[in-house]
């Protein structure tokens, strides 16, 4: 056979293989493996992670909201337990920490045998060097300073930001595969959850190979960490922080716009929350906000649905002037109520007779009632849609909320109900089933302020220095709203604040012209919502804003509450 | 059974022994649930792969023969099936859940593909002396198998499995070889992997490449991939000549070395076992191998002969490839120490393979 030849060739190699193996194995174990036993049994090969710092998150002009503080950690490396005993006993005075809760913290940070522990978090500069000071008599001790979040603002623009928290079951079993551990912290809710892959620092470390006092004899390698991307957002923090004066930890939302753009100027919701908490970890804090009932960590901005009440009243205006159905001459007089069927439907007060603009600024329900009725409630479903309700704005927040706005099939389908007149009577209003966010209403008085556009509101300028919309803005759609009628409303809306008799006359006294509508929307839970939601200057208006104050009372109280913030802006000279 | 199948029998429940050994050793310090009882599943593989070995050897081997081609579509299905249903563990979708066990294809394909590719370089008749193959054109010689073993090995890549795929490619050049086909061949083949090989590199998942740069200098990522390797030599060097003793490795029981039970259980045994113990564990891998070739030169049917040296090709390369990876002299692949290592499959596949080279042992003893 031919093959004899190959497979005596085979045989060679195979016993060169074991004779490779062999002679490499010898060298490794016999000739080398002192140096080796060495190496095993001082586990002379330490690992020193290395954090990086989140990325800051910053308002337009730079301010940092969220930035990172350095914090000196207390590191410990794994050894045998009565050298563990005395190293913990040795800096335990230093710390004013007892050597038992030492070593209880040691044994829950435990990972494996080359990794150094923290047992102390956040200590002072001066423990640090003191610390730093022992090293040299007690080995396997050092100080690490790590990037820590911190929150110069405080509460400021808390539901935009969000809050840093261990990561949770159900978030590891999403973002295993992003490279995340149990061990990480990730955001939650607001920027820090919508943008956590960015902001997050990969963490780098060095190996080092250390004598048995545990000092460092050479570095084997070296991976460096790397930041977390910073995040500029559209947020102005002076504004920012007028607004939330000016909430004053009432139970609401405020939200400040440019028109002109969609940038969110500001964005509050109350009550906050302070982020700082969860870094601390201060139990008590920490407890008291899980325990809350008000929905603190609610953004009551986006996430909140509320009935709008009168601030809706344009968009029936809108779809009257365009359908036909009314025009500026349109006079329907007000008797204080209308009833329909067994149903009595109130106003305000006894208005008499009042034409749109009049109706608007009087906010008078009468006529509103009235030209609902001739509109009919699909075709103020779809006007509503088209000025931005029932779905959300899609500004770069998690957890934002659609809204809702009835339409005679939805009725049928969800409350096995026809339409009723009555049904568009309390939509002609804002009220019945609607449900909008304060972001939506705010949206929808750009439209008014901008001449004509649905601007996308958003909140993130850039990331990292990149502007991730940068050649795909959506283009703002177009109201559905003739020149003529617009400027009709604007008119209006200006009459609201400018007349003596307008409801939100008490804006008249700034020193800007303002225009804007207020609402004071029945709601479960007693008292009415308060809405205003207005634009300024009314010349070339820069800023629409929109107050809401949840069962704070009448429209009047967020008109109060908006005259607080503009005057305050005024005052800082942003206008 | 003869001698050679008794010979076979003996060492390979010997390794399995110390491999048992060795496995209880790397485990019983990692208290968590997933270990616990684990080299008591490894010795029940044993059993049923020693029951295995005694089926198949008293099996007519040329049944392998007849059945070569529903092996090989079996083989393809169970591959394909992994990605439809396999479980994913550690990063890559390689097992199939199969009751309380899980099932690796990769691993019975490196057998099926020895049967394969055996009767495909082999004659049809069990008496011919001159086989075929001898007579091969290139494109019977070499398109058509390299097709035929493209398809599973790809898929084991894909899974990814680098390791098991390139080792069947390996296998494949080296059967070529083997085989009676003209030596031009085989010479070719390999002229063209190795220049297809920097194209390759572009198809690599990054995590291969890491281990492949890793394993050139292995502080460019001390705390990544490259940790294994640093650890495994250390294991491995630290166990000098007479070793540290059973359950007394400090490497393998402090948990500085990861796998310790799979791909890197020879770093473990070495620790504790040292120069002695590692050299005993290769002189029992070099009989049952050189056994296997000696059933193969003197086995006149040109498919037992070539089944049987590839059998023992394949057991060879795995041992290779995993005792240099464990001494960081090759780059960290998904290849387990036959016999050795943790893992049913692997275990089983073994013991069949084994228990085929004493069934043809059996058949072609004298003459």
């Amino acid at each position: 056979m031919s093959d004899v030849k190959r497979f005596t060739f085979l045989r060679g190699v195979f016993f060169c293989g074991f004779a490779v193996l062999l002679f490499f194995l010898a060298g490794m174990q016999l000739f080398r493996g002192s140096r080796f036993i060495e190496l095993s049994r001082k586990n002379c090969i330490k690992l020193i992670p290395q954090p990086g710092a989140r990325g800051s998150i910053l308002d337009r002009n730079g301010t940092v909201l969220a930035g990172n503080v350095l914090s000196y950690d207390v590191m410990v490396l794994p050894q045998k337990n009565t050298q563990l005993e005395n190293v913990l006993r040795r800096i335990s005075p230093v710390l004013h920490i007892s050597v038992k809760e030492l070593r209880s913290s040691f044994n829950k940070g435990v990972v494996a045998p080359f990794i150094p522990v923290a047992v102390c978090r956040g200590i002072t500069l001066r423990q640090a060097i003191a610390v730093e000071e022992l090293k040299t008599e007690i080995p396997g001790v050092m100080v690490q300073p790590r990037p820590v979040r911190s929150y110069p603002g405080g509460k400021l623009a808390a539901h935009v930001l969000g809050y840093l928290n261990n990561i949770d079951h159900w978030r590891l079993s999403k973002l295993e595969e992003y490279g995340y551990t149990e061990r990480d912290t990730v955001g939650y809710s607001g920027l820090e959850e919508k943008y956590d892959y960015y902001l997050r620092p990969l963490e780098g470390g060095v190996s080092v190979e250390v004598d048995h006092r545990g000092r460092v004899v050479r570095v084997l390698g070296f991976k460096p960490p790397e930041n977390g991307r910073d995040i500029q957002v559209t947020l102005d923090a002076g504004i920012q922080r007028i607004v939330e004066e000016a909430l004053a930890g009432r139970k609401g939302a405020v939200v400040v716009l440019d028109p002109q753009s969609g940038e969110i100027l500001a964005m509050a919701s109350s009550p906050a929350f302070a982020p700082e908490s969860f870094i601390a970890e201060d139990k008590e804090a920490l407890r008291s906000l899980l325990q809350d009932k008000d929905g603190v960590f609610v953004n009551r901005s986006i996430s909140g649905v509320y009935a709008p009440g009168s601030v809706f009243k344009p968009v029936t205006a809108a779809a009257a002037l365009e359908t036909g159905k009314a025009d500026y001459s349109t006079v329907i007089e007000c008797k204080g109520s209308l009833k329909l069927g067994k149903e009595e439907f109130n106003c305000s007060s006894v208005h008499g007779p009042q034409d749109l603009e009049h109706a608007i600024a009087h906010s008078c329900n009468i006529y509103f009632y009235n030209i609902g009725i001739l509109v009919g409630g699909q075709i103020m479903h779809d006007y509503a849609l088209k000025f931005g309700y029932g779905r959300p704005c899609g500004v770069e927040l998690p957890y934002e909320a659609a809204g809702l706005v009835p339409e005679p099939l939805w009725k049928r389908i969800y409350k096995l109900k026809r339409w009723f007149e009555g049904d568009s009577v309390n939509l002609s209003i804002g009220q019945g089933d609607l449900l909008v966010t304060p972001l939506q209403v705010a949206r929808m008085m750009a439209v008014f302020a901008n001449g004509g556009e649905l601007v996308n509101p958003y909140i993130v300028k850039n990331i990292g220095g990149v502007d991730p919309r940068s050649g795909r803005h959506r283009r703002p759609a177009r109201a559905p709203l003739s020149s003529g009628h617009l400027a009709y409303l604007r008119e209006s809306l200006r009459m609201v604040v400018e007349e003596n008799s307008g409801t939100a006359h008490v804006l008249s006294s700034l020193p800007v012209s303002v225009a804007g509508k207020t609402g004071t929307a029945q709601a479960p839970g007693g008292r009415c919502h308060a809405w205003f939601c207005g634009f300024f200057p009314y010349d070339n208006p820069r800023y629409v804003i929109c107050s809401f104050l949840e069962n704070g009372g009448s429209g009047y109280q967020a008109s109060l509450m908006s005259k607080e913030i503009i005057a305050g802006m005024a005052g800082k000279g942003m206008i | 059974m003869n001698r050679s199948g008794r010979l076979l029998l003996c060492v390979s429940l010997l390794i399995a022994l110390m491999g048992i050994v060795s496995i209880y050793s790397g485990t019983f310090q990692k208290q968590s649930g997933v270990f616990e009882g684990i080299y008591l599943r490894q010795a029940l593989w044993v059993a049923i792969g020693s029951a295995a070995f005694f089926l198949f050897s008293r099996m007519n081997y040329r049944l392998l023969w007849d059945a070569t081609y529903f092996l090989y579509a079996g083989m393809i299905f169970l591959l394909l099936l992994v990605f439809t249903m396999g479980i994913i563990k550690l990063g890559a979708q390689r097992w199939l859940r199969l009751g309380l066990l899980s099932f690796q294809p990769s691993e019975a394909a490196k057998l099926v593909m020895t049967v394969f590719l055996a009767k495909y370089f082999s004659d049809k008749s069990a008496d011919s002396i001159s086989p075929a193959a001898q007579r091969f054109g290139p494109v019977r010689a070499l398109l058509v198998p390299l097709a035929f073993v493209m398809l599973p090995a790809a898929l084991i890549i894909e899974q990814p499995d680098l390791g098991s795929g390139m080792l069947v490619l390996l296998l494949f050049m080296s059967m070529l070889y083997l085989s009676d086909i003209k030596l031009r061949y085989p010479l070719a083949l390999s002229a063209v992997f190795l220049a297809i090989l920097p194209i390759g590199w572009h198809f690599l998942h990054g995590y291969q490449r890491d281990r492949i740069m890793v394993f050139l200098n292995p502080n460019i990522d001390p705390l990544g991939a490259g940790y294994t390797i640093i650890q495994s030599k250390i294991a491995v060097g630290s166990g000098g000549l007479a070793g540290k003793g059973w359950l007394s490795g400090t490497q393998s029981q402090l948990h500085f070395l990861p796998e310790s039970h799979t791909d890197f259980i020879f770093a473990t045994f070495a620790e504790e076992w040292g120069f002695t113990g590692c050299f005993l564990l290769l002189f029992l891998y070099y009989l049952i191998i050189r056994e296997g070739l000696r059933i193969a030169s003197r086995t006149g049917d040109s498919f037992g002969r070539l089944l049987a040296a590839g059998i023992s090709l394949m057991l060879f390369i795995q041992v290779m490839v995993n005792i240099a990876m464990n001494m960081g002299l090759a780059p960290v692949v998904g290849v387990p120490l036959p016999l050795m290592s943790y893992g049913g499959t692997s275990v089983l596949v073994t013991f069949i393979s084994l228990g085929i080279l004493a069934a043809i042992s059996r058949e072609r003893r004298a003459y």
